[in-house]
């Protein structure tokens, strides 16, 4: 009898690893069933509010159309396939997480502030593309040699935003979304030299 | 026969629900919310540019601006912090406390009377963020603090203007590769809004050949000249970092993760250790006299690695950090750049060898290598404008300038923000990418190394 439940037990362990754990394991860790829809619209906030608000995501992870992350310091979904919101990971993408540190609205005519929770689920309305362009009635595009920290340098398929500017070898260091291995993070740059980049700023802060 | 299965096809259902549940419990555990927030409750981070070169007999200001770990998601105003900078004159004993006054663009400082003393002096800085958690930068605080060299005699090279598209051609390419995964090919990862990546950086071996890092494709490239390129498979978490190879042909990659690691690799590929690093960013990793050195952040200092294994432990890197990278000869170079002014020295200990400062038309951008070369130093810095960019390649005595030349960017992809150039005796090269794919350009400058 004793036998006979062992060897069924493991039997069906085996199996029950098998059916389940190998589809689920293909498929990520689903992060994004736990994030929330939690936001505040705001009085306006200052650039440091919104650095404070940034620096939380660091060391979270990057998912493409992606916007929500837990704070923990640890990439939850790390190796995603790359370009698919369906692996529904940790983080946010490049312009995702610029509109969330910036306070951004979702409607693209409103100027003003809102506090979109660490876990909310948001990507905004804008693409790198479009915050190169200034688009939105928040954002306007600036010379890069008159940004400040909280500003951000745009190109066409990727945005970051100044955390600390000007570094002992000239770079200045950006918290950005990067790319699903990189994560989100501090890291120095050389986007203000580099053509591809242009100067954003969020307009109206409170400092 | 129904009696001889009950017990077979108890166990199996059990053993299939005890599996399904261990790997629900883990799934939903590596995706919840409601895990420790390690930087959510943290300081946060101080932020400061070292001085690094100040000129002799003028105050130095030291600023430093802070970022504030939430305490919990929802809207929460920036903290107050307020510190203290330690100062001491170099080989003194004894730091003296100086209060952080807030300025009105909202950075704290402090600044340290003028001296003509020679050898400068040490720093670091205690903040309070009044939250109830303080920090030390660096990390090491007294054992190991930031050192400004303070300058008297420095030779000025004005640079004049960018002269943008017109650049020197290469003396030689070593080797061209396609974007893509084939062993003719060198990895890209693109794609919509996130960076356009490719090798983050290469260099250049004793014997001369060339080593990149196809960190897209975990793997490096060893090209040597008639030959073909040999692929060595290697472990890469992150998706940028950095290389340098040793003089005995030993590999070190830095691996900029979120939490970085250096890797040391034989000239094979056989790993041979890894440690990570002590703090949370770093960009560079180059060869010292005894092993390599890790340029990290917020520090902004050098870290030892050791170049045996096992690795330095990070406690023992934070209190064997130096402000200057230290290089053959017991010499060190420092380098401090802005928009309209790089200041770079050759330094012995706490004296100043050699300084030059550099001035022009063109806003300065990054300083991508300074090497020493002969008796001067051989410096790439960017100038650029709104529209357009190119780097300056100079050669600097220590009388001044003795030639120059500029290179276009062709920075396509993106590599390692410090790492497109490498001097190697007489040769700098700089690895270019443009939509087809990479090349490693030779040029040669002349001169006696």
């Amino acid at each position: 009898m004793r036998r006979g439940l062992a060897t069924g037990m493991l039997a069906g362990l085996v199996l029950g690893l098998l059916v389940i754990g190998t589809p689920a394991g293909a498929y990520h860790t689903h992060f994004q069933y736990g994030c929330n829809d939690t936001f505040y619209n705001h009085d306006p906030v200052s650039r440091a509010d919104a650095r404070d608000y940034a620096y939380i995501a660091a060391a979270e992870g990057y998912q493409w159309a992606g916007g929500c992350w837990n704070g923990n310091n640890v990439d939850d979904s790390p190796g995603d396939p790359v370009q698919d919101p369906n692996t529904l990971g940790e983080g946010g993408d490049c312009s995702g997480f610029t509109f969330k540190s910036w306070w951004e609205r979702a409607e693209t005519g409103d100027p003003w502030f809102r506090y979109h929770a660490w876990m909310q689920n948001v990507h905004g309305p804008y693409s790198a593309a479009d915050f190169k362009a200034g688009a939105g009635a928040s954002n306007v595009t600036v010379a890069k040699a008159s940004t400040t920290y909280m500003d951000a340098f745009a190109a066409s398929s990727h945005i970051g935003m100044i955390y600390w500017a000007n570094t002992a070898y000239n770079q200045d260091r950006i918290i950005e979304a990067k790319c699903e291995a990189c994560g989100t993070g501090t890291w120095p740059r050389t986007y203000r030299g580099n053509p591809d980049y242009s100067g954003v700023r969020r307009l109206y802060w409170a400092g | 026969m129904r009696k001889k299965w009950r017990w077979p096809l108890a166990g199996f259902v059990l053993g299939g629900l005890v599996g399904a549940t261990v790997l629900t419990v883990n799934v939903v555990g590596a995706s919840s919310p409601e895990r420790a927030d390690v930087r959510a409750g943290g300081f946060g981070e101080i932020l400061h540019t070292p001085v690094l070169l100040a000129r002799a007999g003028q105050p130095v200001e030291l600023s430093y601006d802070v970022v504030c770990g939430a305490l919990k998601d929802e809207p929460t105003s920036h903290c107050a912090p307020s510190g203290s900078v330690y100062v001491r004159p170099a080989g003194g004993s004894t730091f003296s406390r100086m209060p952080l006054e807030r300025e009105a663009d909202g950075l704290l400082s402090a600044v340290v009377p003028a001296t003509d003393a020679r050898a400068g002096f040490d720093y670091y800085v205690a903040i309070d963020n009044r939250r109830g958690r303080t920090a030390i930068l660096p990390e090491a605080g007294a054992a190991a603090p930031q050192h400004v060299w303070l300058l008297q005699d420095w030779a000025t090279v004005d640079v004049g203007a960018a002269r943008f598209g017109r650049s020197r051609t290469p003396s030689s390419v070593v080797r061209g590769f396609a974007w893509g995964r084939g062993d003719a090919a060198i990895g890209l990862d693109s794609g919509r809004e996130q960076s356009r990546i490719g090798p983050s950086a290469f260099d250049v071996a004793p014997d001369g050949s060339v080593v990149v890092l196809d960190q897209v494709n975990h793997r490096l490239v060893v090209l040597r000249r008639g030959a073909e390129a040999e692929h060595l498979p290697i472990d890469f978490s992150g998706g940028e970092g950095d290389l340098a190879v040793g003089g005995d042909g030993t590999i070190y990659v830095l691996d900029s993760s979120a939490r970085p690691v250096l890797r040391a690799f034989t000239a094979a590929g056989a790993p041979i250790a890894a440690g990570r690093l002590a703090e949370s960013t770093a960009d560079m990793v180059r060869m010292g006299p005894s092993g390599p050195l890790v340029h990290s952040y917020p520090s902004e200092m050098w870290l030892p690695t050791g170049a045996a294994r096992p690795p330095v432990a990070p406690g023992r890197q934070l209190a064997s950090a130096q402000s200057a990278r230290t290089v053959r000869g017991g010499l060190g170079v420092v380098v401090h750049a802005s928009p309209s002014e790089v200041k770079l020295a050759l330094v012995r200990g706490d004296r100043v060898e050699h300084a030059w400062m550099l001035r022009g038309e063109t806003r300065f951008g990054e300083v991508q290598l300074a090497e020493p070369y002969g008796n001067g130093m051989v410096v790439v810095v960017r100038l650029w404008n709104e529209k357009h960019a190119e780097f300056r390649v100079l050669r600097l005595a220590p009388a001044g300038l003795v030639q120059s030349f500029d290179l276009t960017p062709a920075e396509w992809a993106e590599s390692g923000s410090l790492s497109r150039f490498r001097l190697h005796g007489s040769t700098l090269y700089q690895l270019r990418s443009d939509p087809s794919g990479i090349s490693i350009a030779e040029f040669e400058i002349g001169g006696t190394t």
